[in-house]
């Protein structure tokens, strides 16, 4: 049996504390995908990189990071208030979820 | 954690099970019967405090922050910690009293089958709301002070703020409520460590936790009050010998030391000079039990926003975020490269820690300490005091632990 996942928008809720919160994502190998590995605080880009350097710098080719403001998510799985259920269109829907 | 009265003086506690995997031989009830195979989860309810203390690891703040976790969600954070079989949630903040809503949560807790703690700096804690704590379910009310009136007051900014949380020690006693006492060790009040403990024991308190540094949030901003090496050694010794003094004269009261896991081969070393070879031999075998420094794996934290981090000193980098994927599977994603190398970090350490003869009841202690000072995960810890002569891997010198 194949079904579509139901599937929520996580509500916009601010991910920032002291200093902005950073997505780092990092390439492993050079023709190996990016992998999301956190997040860190940092007030600009390039502090984040710096940090996430430290973190990373010794197991990845590659490194972006991205203000979290900035990426909006969507997840099978949320325990978040503000989720909205985003409503897939019927009929000839071809990517699909095993449950 | 390291329970000095433990291993040196033989104290049975509620945590021998979860700690030493030494439950059958402890006369105490035990939080767990065998060595916890889950993280105890430090969950910061809130980035809210009434003080602004100088070594707040959450950085603190008087003001609302947004993103709160709110009630509903804290309850289903809670459902999966509880299906994950997180055995202690300790409810943290900012002052975790100044939410509203954390007797229901702690009731919540409980009654999902995770015994809630508290560590709060007590200061809000009146006879009401320590009953209230009890009724909910609360089974441990660690308080924070941090030296004699004067130098604590300095500490937390606040003048009263040591009578305040004393009035608040005294409400959870009262109230029948197990309370302890959390003090963070650094220059400024390393002199009045004997002085708190006797003041606190002579209020009834039988439990205090000692904290080194680390050197996360505010504390990453007062490093250049952390103990030198030799000051850090000097205060550990203080404690055992403090610990041993009180037992001695039929006070069982608990120590514990948590933060820098040198103090582990440091109380082997203690009880081979002080005690004897064979005391040494079984605190030994007690801290191999107990696995050496927990972060990234028997000790995990979740902030007010739901982000997850390594340790809850350890701020500045999240896993992930409880919103968009539950801990449980955060926790286990050793896709993750540097959660999978710290729980193999031993593989990984460098300089003094490679071929320390304590690394394993070690493990290379603050991760996040080494990588603040030496911009090296997996460096030495920077505040490691052994000296030489002790972590040579051979057999263990004739005259230390002084």
């Amino acid at each position: 049996m194949v079904e579509k996942p139901d599937r929520y928008r996580v509500g916009e809720h601010p991910r920032e504390a002291v200093e902005h919160e950073w997505e780092i994502f990092v390439r492993e190998e050079e023709r190996d995908p990016l992998r999301h590995v956190g997040s860190v605080s940092a007030p600009s880009a390039d502090v984040a990189y710096e940090q996430a350097t430290k973190l990373f710098a010794w197991y990845a080719n590659d490194l972006w990071v991205c203000p979290a403001r900035a990426v909006h998510r969507y997840t099978t799985d949320t325990l978040d208030d503000d989720a909205e259920l985003v409503e897939l269109g019927s009929g000839d829907e071809k990517r699909t979820h095993e449950p | 954690m390291i329970s000095v009265s433990k291993l040196l003086c033989d104290l049975d506690a509620e945590g021998d099970g979860l700690r030493y995997d030494a439950a059958d031989g402890s006369s105490k009830p035990q939080i767990s019967r065998v060595k916890q195979r889950r993280p105890v989860v430090v969950w910061n309810l809130t980035k809210r405090c009434n003080l602004h203390c100088s070594h707040c690891y959450a950085a603190a703040d008087t003001e609302v922050a947004p993103g709160e976790l709110s009630t509903a969600e804290g309850k289903r954070l809670l459902d999966d910690l509880s299906d994950y079989g997180v055995p202690v949630v300790l409810f943290s903040g900012g002052e975790p009293l100044v939410r509203d809503d954390l007797f229901e949560l702690i009731r919540y807790a409980d009654d999902r089958g995770i015994r809630p703690v508290l560590s709060t700096n007590g200061t809000l804690i009146t006879d009401e709301s320590a009953e209230r704590l009890r009724d909910a379910g609360l089974r441990y009310a660690g308080i924070s002070v941090d030296g004699l009136p004067e130098r604590n007051d300095e500490f937390r900014g606040k003048s009263g703020a040591f009578d305040a949380a004393v009035r608040g020690i005294r409400a959870c006693l009262d109230a029948g409520l197990k309370t302890g006492l959390r003090y963070t060790i650094t220059e400024r009040n390393a002199s009045d460590l004997r002085g708190v403990v006797e003041l606190l024991r002579n209020e009834g308190v039988d439990r205090f936790c000692f904290y080194h540094l680390d050197y996360g949030g505010r504390g990453a901003d007062i490093t250049d009050l952390d103990l030198s090496p030799e000051a850090k050694r000097a205060a550990v010794k203080e404690l055992c010998d403090l610990t041993r003094t009180y037992h001695r004269r039929g006070e069982e009261i608990e120590t514990l030391l948590v933060g820098n896991y040198a103090d582990a081969a440091y109380l082997i070393e203690y009880a081979r000079r002080y005690i004897g070879s064979d005391a040494a031999d079984r605190v030994h075998s007690y801290l191999r039990r107990n696995g050496g420094d927990p972060t990234g794996e028997r000790v995990a934290d979740v902030d007010y926003q739901g982000n997850v981090h390594l340790t809850q000193f350890w701020q500045g980098y999240s896993l992930g975020n409880v919103r968009d994927r539950p801990f449980s599977a955060i926790w286990d994603a050793e896709s993750n490269p540097v959660l999978r190398r710290l729980r193999e970090r031993t593989d990984h350490l460098t300089g003094r820690c490679a071929d320390c003869r304590y690394q394993d009841i070690c493990r290379g202690g603050s991760r996040l300490r080494a990588l603040t000072v030496h911009d090296d995960l997996f460096a030495p810890d920077p505040q490691c005091y052994l000296r030489d002569e002790e972590i040579a891997p051979s057999s263990p010198p004739e005259t230390s632990a002084d």
